[in-house]
């Protein structure tokens, strides 16, 4: 009874969190805080989804979410890699180009 | 008990994923946001992930070892990526007070 009351309130209040990514996606004021934002957004969603597959004893909604952190991870460093200095696949330079 | 133990853990990571959202909300540059994201997010995601484990089934149990293993080893380099790009950008820090080790000879 108490389980059920405290999985519909996680649910909706993970639901409000991935709000809250969306807009400080949106708001974001660099470039890296966007990529710092979507990263926080993946990582919410991750454990939406662990919420899910805990609550009904799913083990495929672990699958979504395995696949998801995989994802997010090389989407990161890419794009991370890329607003450095425009080469997505190499580690920057030593020296900072600003 | 088991589900007494499930509920605690899934307000714990409740809270603690809410501060690192909060703590990314009102930080002001990259350097502290990253703090909140790759710290306090990753913990409360471990606890929502641990909770969901309590059931027994082996299928999930092993699909959350997977998943905290693999987690646990790419989100400081992602963390790591960001922050060097933020570097490498020539973003300063607007913390109040903040050392900037980069800039000294």
């Amino acid at each position: 009874m108490t389980g059920d009351v405290v999985f519909y309130v996680a649910l909706v209040w993970m639901a409000l969190l991935l709000g809250a990514c969306v807009v400080l996606v949106a708001r974001g004021r660099t470039v890296t805080e966007r990529i710092v934002a979507l990263d926080l957004l993946v990582l919410v969603l991750v454990g939406l989804l662990a919420l899910v597959a805990g609550e009904d004893q799913r083990p495929y909604a672990l699958d979504a979410a395995l696949a998801l952190a995989l994802l997010s991870f090389i989407a990161t460093l890419t794009s991370s890699r890329y607003a450095a200095d425009r080469r997505p696949f190499e580690q920057p330079d030593e020296e900072p180009s600003a | 008990m088991t589900e007494v133990l499930s509920a605690v853990l899934v307000l714990v990571g409740l809270a603690t994923i809410t501060l690192g959202v909060l703590g990314v909300h009102r930080f002001p540059d990259v350097y502290t946001q990253l703090h909140a994201s790759g710290k306090a997010a990753f913990l409360g995601v471990a606890a929502l992930l641990v909770a969901a484990t309590l059931g027994g089934d082996g299928m999930i149990i092993a699909r959350v070892v997977l998943i905290l293993v693999l987690l646990g080893l790419t989100t400081p380099v992602a963390a790591h990526a960001i922050g060097q790009a933020a570097l490498f950008r020539g973003e300063g820090m607007r913390t109040p007070a903040a050392v900037d080790e980069s800039t000294e000879p």
